[in-house]
């Protein structure tokens, strides 16, 4: 089938089985290899992609299911020599150990940083109203879709934290 | 996966004829059902995804007062929009997954699935709520059959989910720590006509009221009224996350929390 | 200067930007083949018929490989040979690889090799440790027994006597990047390979032996691993020999990798153990005399379990000085996956058996767990490092590490260093001053010499800094106020030997090429697996010619470049490879600065090569300007390095010698909450003190520390395996197997460098730092053990993983 996806400000005409997961077509079908396939199954975050501005793992959506949908991957928030305020925060912080998830997280803390400005609560938000104050603990339970096995999370939450504009 | 087509119907009537095709199955959020494809546990020869309908989406109050959640609506819109009208709905949605999952997985998906553990049939059971389809209304006790069972017919899609607001409500849930599912999760909640108690993730038949704990807390609404009451371990799922005496054990642990939390 | 400056891991830019590439990322040649196993889904039979009709006919499949099919067996065994790429007509455990496919796609491979139809005939498999044991199923003719003094006699005539049992359970490695390889046949025969593989020598050696090739034919790299932690120290052979062989056969390039769910069920994993304990010691906790029994399941197949167990009776000692010792260990032979190297090797298993023993000490005794430590730790001891004690000769000519202290000791030396390395090295920390230093220093169970043990002083400021005893005694009186919730703190510390048991693996090698503009590439057996060791040895690189890092360009661990390598473990690639790589700058160095000197009439001495000039006499010039100039003077600019660890002599059987070049040392206080009720627990505060030697880099050295204590506390609560009563594994998914996610790490996570050198010639005086930090994760154990105490007067005699349900079973035994 055809699909027309819209991925980090670029069309692109894809034909493909009804079944590619959009993680899939962004590796095999686009070329773009920079979000990582670490369990297929929606577990541990490492595809993490935003569509429409928000957070979802790409392994657990179709394809066919985002034409028209604005996508954003790692590739398309920054390069190197021109990195986003929070790929710079994660390289100053010295926030990845293998670096295998670290574009998940940095997809993720992105959707997360809008989440919060939108006043988004979290299971430990102090209260369910109200603004968020992104605090060390909310940092951690909204990432914690994001599984870092060296478990660089110190250095990970710090450097979120920098971006917050809260140490 | 095994091979299917995949439609996308921007109407509620569109997804209804496409549902009629054989082998024709409605897809949510996808993320429970997605990686079912993957497993080849379920193998629909045509998906319907329902995630450009906008009619089905969204969070209103009838003129009941009841809160009327569309079946297409994401966890993570419920967690934001309802933490001042329903606290204990939006708390059990803020504790879905994961953040990722709640942009995606909708209350009408985790209703028609009705996966044992899941915690949306705890709290529709428990607010008596009313699940409005494609065709028909049903009252919550009527909704849920068994493990992934429903009284949905093929090709019926949930459209709304219409909540009473209780007088108190709590959602307790002991998450089995991988998955994030309930390895048990209480609900309570309390109306004039009485009080209810939903349980998920303990027996093997699903989501069921613990009708011994709604009399007494009828009577008296508090953790004192349950002192000596325990579930037993017979029908309670055992598994490699839990024992069924350790499920029953934390249904009564569970049901005593909702209600010192609910207030 | 570039060591002991806290840089960030390397390729940050790339990793920020997604644009780093691992193995599944490299841009594949046109008509590249992919791979997939057939499984056995049974732990032990024989096969009768195989049809895999279904599978040569499914689409994308371009071959069909059975045993049949292959030169030889392929064997992709790190010891014993035993382990046929393919099954030879017999299968020992569920996820034994039994055919493999080749087709034109990942997904059609992996949909075409569910088609095979395979008929067995089920056996019996061995999977408890009883059943095993009572089958003599072992690894080795007969267990390995080590002894120290007569440990029956000091049990005997001790005052006190206690037995006990600790149940550990294994740990899945749980690397975010799966197993993957990619195999491209090269010219006349030849192969080349690349691999997420913390060994890639070892892939070389198996490729060539499967292939029938020369070493020399075949070319094995890695520039990169999204974690390894061990399973990708032996766990990668089956995919590059399953490539590499397709690739001969088919003429094309072949990848594999693995599914998640296939790699869970298919590798090995941490060992598990029983460890029993025997101990006699008297009213003030010391102890007279220990009788340990550890028992392993190693799996199917031998894989490293003989020096995984080793390293776990080698630990069976700590941090305590055992007038008297025995253990045994039996290594046996079950039907499931073949447990392999994972961080600690076997030694934080040795290290939880005593660690659980002085816990129940110290519970029947009434005191503070932390006498009870510091009562039978080993003592300070006078002199201690540099060159090796009675047990070991000093090794004949001087090695790189001995000639560059000399130099580096004698002011106005031409080769600057640090600040904080100039002059005398520091031995111990300021407000450290050992009280009792016996003339003769105390022994290991196995007869190794105890010179510089740091634990005394290193727990004297632990304690006090975290102000352990204000808060125990705080905990004790919450929880008399508090019947639901309790909390517990535990204390832990680490004595790690470090260096590879096997003596002739402790070897490394470098490459180093200073290019005519003065950019330099840098070679190395090591490999990069988020430990940090690429940057780190790019700083000794860096610091040897007085260059910014960034000048110094880090490459891809490639046999071709450099051979004989050994694995990326032991915690040893930045002491081993550091070695090398220094060496082979040293060699470009002294060259250039003959050179130079001799232009400038000036002595070799006197070039002083530093913020990116090199200096002789009046003369300046930029380190690309001196490269420029040695190269017009034909001096050659490449050199290779290689160290050797010196002073090791260890025999394995009689468990005598000396296995470690030098010990590195931590000490961690745990504080957790746990539930009575439910059993769910939590990790409130960490405070940890860890022994680096002078850190190289201490952002490394610190993400090190707070990675392997999560990592070593996940292995000790949620981390649960599960196997069925068919030896099928049950947890092989991320939605089963829980592994540690950011909200789960201490809010309180405070982490000290303890402030002091290694006495051991290592490079720049810095300790290993990979594995020891693990066994600090032991501390959130002892802390749930005692807030499950806290509920009763028994002992909870807690098992790991420390789960929800297992918490709540300890907090009833403690009632009674």
């Amino acid at each position: 089938m055809h699909t027309q996806l819209d991925v980090n400000g670029r069309a692109y005409a894809l034909d493909h089985d009804p079944r590619t997961t959009l993680l899939d077509a962004l590796r095999d079908h686009i070329g773009l290899y920079g979000t990582k396939k670490g369990c297929d199954h929606g577990q541990c975050g490492a595809c993490t992609v935003l569509v429409n501005g928000r957070r979802i793992n790409s392994c657990l959506t179709l394809a066919a299911m985002h034409d028209g949908d604005e996508i954003t991957t790692v590739e398309g928030l920054g390069e190197p020599g021109a990195l986003a305020p929070l790929q710079q925060a994660f390289v100053d912080c010295d926030g990845y150990q293998c670096g295998y998830c670290t574009p998940g997280q940095i997809m993720s803390a992105t959707g997360m940083l809008e989440e919060a400005k939108a006043g988004d609560p979290s299971h430990v938000s102090a209260s369910l109203s109200g603004d968020v104050a992104l605090d060390d603990s909310e940092i951690a339970e909204r990432m914690s879709g994001n599984l870092c096995r060296c478990s660089a999370y110190p250095f990970i939450r710090q450097a979120i934290h920098s971006v917050e504009g809260k140490e | 996966m095994y091979a299917f087509e995949i439609e996308r119907p921007t109407s509620l009537s569109d997804a209804v004829s496409a549902l009629k095709a054989e082998g024709a199955q409605a897809l949510g959020g996808g993320q429970t059902l997605i990686p079912s494809l993957k497993a080849r546990l379920a193998m629909p020869e045509v998906l319907v995804s329902l995630s450009a309908i906008d009619e089905i989406k969204g969070i209103c109050t009838d003129d009941e007062g009841r809160i009327c959640i569309g079946g297409g609506t994401p966890h993570g819109r419920v967690a934001a929009e309802l933490k001042d009208s329903y606290p204990a709905l939006a708390s059990l949605a803020a504790r879905i997954g994961d953040p990722a999952v709640r942009n995606r997985g909708t209350i009408g998906g985790s209703l028609a699935n009705n996966d044992p553990s899941a915690c949306w049939p705890a709290a529709a059971l428990a607010s008596d709520a009313v699940i409005k389809t494609d065709r028909r209304e049903i009252a919550a006790d009527d909704f849920f059959a068994g493990l992934f069972e429903t009284v949905l017919e093929e090709g019926e899609i949930v459209t709304e989910v219409r909540f009473p607001v209780p007088q108190a409500a709590n959602y307790q849930k002991f998450a089995q720590p991988a998955s994030r599912f309930a390895l048990v999760g209480v609900f309570v909640a309390k109306y004039e006509a009485g009080v209810r108690v939903a349980v998920t993730g303990a027996s093997e038949s699903g989501v069921f009221r613990w009708t011994e704990a709604e009399e007494k807390l009828s009577s008296d609404f508090s953790a004192a009224a349950l002192e000596g009451l325990s579930h037993a371990a017979e029908g309670m799922i055992g598994d490699l996350h839990g024992t069924p005496a350790y499920r029953a054990h934390l249904i009564g642990v569970l049901t005593k929390r909702a209600v010192a939390a609910a207030g | 200067m570039s060591v002991a400056t806290p840089l960030p891991h390397d390729s940050a830019p790339l990793h920020v930007t997604g644009r780093a590439r691992y193995v599944d990322d490299i841009p594949a040649p046109a008509g590249t083949l992919h791979l997939a196993f057939g499984l056995s889904p049974i732990a032990r039979g024989r096969i009768k018929a195989m049809d895999l009709a279904a599978v040569r006919a499914a689409p994308g499949v371009v071959r069909v490989l059975t045993r049949e099919d292959l030169p030889n067996a392929c064997d992709t065994s790190p010891s014993a040979h035993d382990e046929p790429l393919l099954a030879e007509g017999e299968v020992f455990y569920a996820g034994q690889a039994v055919f493999l496919v080749i087709a034109t796609s990942h997904l059609a491979a992996r949909k075409a090799a569910r088609l095979g139809k395979v008929e067995y005939e089920e056996m019996e498999p061995l999977l408890s440790y009883d059943e095993t044991l009572a089958a003599g199923a072992e690894f080795e003719a007969e267990p390995r027994v080590w002894q120290k003094g007569d440990a029956g006699a000091a049990i005997a005539a001790a005052p006190r006597r206690l037995t006990g049992r600790i149940e550990i359970g294994g740990q899945e490695h749980f690397y975010l990047e799966g197993q993957a390889a990619l195999a491209i046949p090269d010219d006349g025969g030849a192969m080349h390979v690349v691999t997420s593989t913390q060994h890639p020598t070892e892939i070389q050696h198996k490729v060539a032996d499967a292939l029938g090739l020369p070493m020399a034919m075949v070319r094995s790299e890695c520039r990169r691993m999204g974690g390894g932690f061990g399973g990708k120290e032996s766990q990668g052979n089956a995919l590059a020999v399953a490539c590499a062989v397709a690739a001969k056969l088919t003429g094309r390039a072949c990848k594999m990798r693995y599914d998640r769910d296939d790699d869970m069920v298919i590798t090995g994993k941490r060992h598990d153990f029983r460890i029993d304990y025997d101990v006699g010691y008297d009213d003030g906790g010391r102890i007279a005399g220990i009788d340990f029994t550890q028992v392993t399941r190693g799996g199917w197949s031998m894989d490293l379990t003989l020096p995984v167990a080793d390293r776990a009776m080698l630990h069976a000692d700590n941090a305590y000085h055992l007038p008297a010792c025995r253990i045994t260990s039996h290594r046996l032979r079950t039907n499931m996956c073949s447990a392999t190297a994972y961080r600690g090797f076997g030694g934080p298993q040795g290290v939880l058996g005593i660690e659980r023993m002085m816990d129940e000490i110290a519970h029947v005794l009434g005191i503070d767990p932390v006498e009870v430590r510091r009562v039978n730790y080993y003592a300070d001891c006078a002199g201690g490092g540099g060159g090796g004690g009675p047990s070991a000769p000093r090794s004949a000519a001087p090695s790189p590490p001995e000639r560059y202290l000399e130099q580096d000791r004698s002011p106005g030396s031409g080769h600057a260093m640090s600040g904080a390395l100039a002059g005398a090295g520091k031995r111990f920390g300021a407000e450290h001053s050992p009280v009792a230093r016996p003339v003769e220093p105390q022994t290991t169970p196995y007869g190794m010499e105890v010179k510089d043990f740091l634990l005394n002083g290193m727990t004297a400021k632990l304690l006090a800094d975290c102000d352990y005893a204000g808060r125990r005694a705080a905990i004790r009186a919450w929880n008399e106020r508090s019947p639901i919730l309790k909390r517990g703190i535990g204390f832990s510390p680490v004595k790690f030997g470090i260096s590879f048991t096997l003596t002739h693996l402790n070897q490394a090698g470098a490459l180093v090429h200073v290019y005519q503009d003065g950019s330099i590439h840098l070679n190395h057996g090591g490999t990069e697996m988020g430990q940090g060791l690429f940057q780190k040895v790019a700083q000794v690189a860096a610091a040897r010619f007085g260059v910014d890092v960034a000048q110094v360009r880090i490459t891809a661990t490639d046999t071709a470049k450099v051979p004989n390598t050994s694995a990326t473990a032991a915690s040893s690639g930045t002491d081993l490879n550091g070695m090398a790589a220094m060496a082979a700058c040293d060699a470009i160095r002294e060259r250039m600065a003959e050179c130079l000197a001799g232009l400038h009439q000036a002595k070799p001495e006197a070039v002083v090569f530093e913020g990116g000039e090199v200096r002789v006499g009046e003369a300046a010039m930029s380190f690309a300007q001196a490269a420029t100039l040695c190269y017009e003077n034909r001096v050659s600019l490449s050199a290779t390095g290689f160290y050797r660890t010196p002073d090791l002599a260890w025999d394995r059987i009689r468990g005598q010698g000396r296995p470690f070049f030098y010990f590195a040392h931590g000490c961690a206080v745990t504080e957790v909450a746990i539930d009575t009720l439910t059993g769910e627990n939590r990790i409130l505060r960490a405070d940890i003190l860890h022994d680096v030697g002078a850190s190289l880099n201490p952002a490394i050295d610190r993400g090190q520390i707070e990675g392997g204590y999560v990592q070593g506390a996940g292995w000790l609560t949620t981390e649960e395996l599960v196997w069925d009563d068919k030896g099928r594994l049950r947890t092989h998914a991320p939605s089963t197997y829980k592994i540690p996610a950011c909200s789960d790490r201490p809010p309180v996570f405070n982490v000290e460098l303890w402030d002091g050198e290694n006495p051991e010639a290592t490079i720049y005086r810095s300790k290993a730092v990979g594995e020891p930090p693990f066994m600090l994760g032991i501390s959130a154990f002892l802390a749930l053990s005692d807030a499950c105490a806290a509920c009763g007067p028994h002992y909870p005699a807690l098992d790991a993983p420390a789960t929800a349900e297992r918490v709540l079973a300890a907090v009833k035994r403690a009632r009674g």
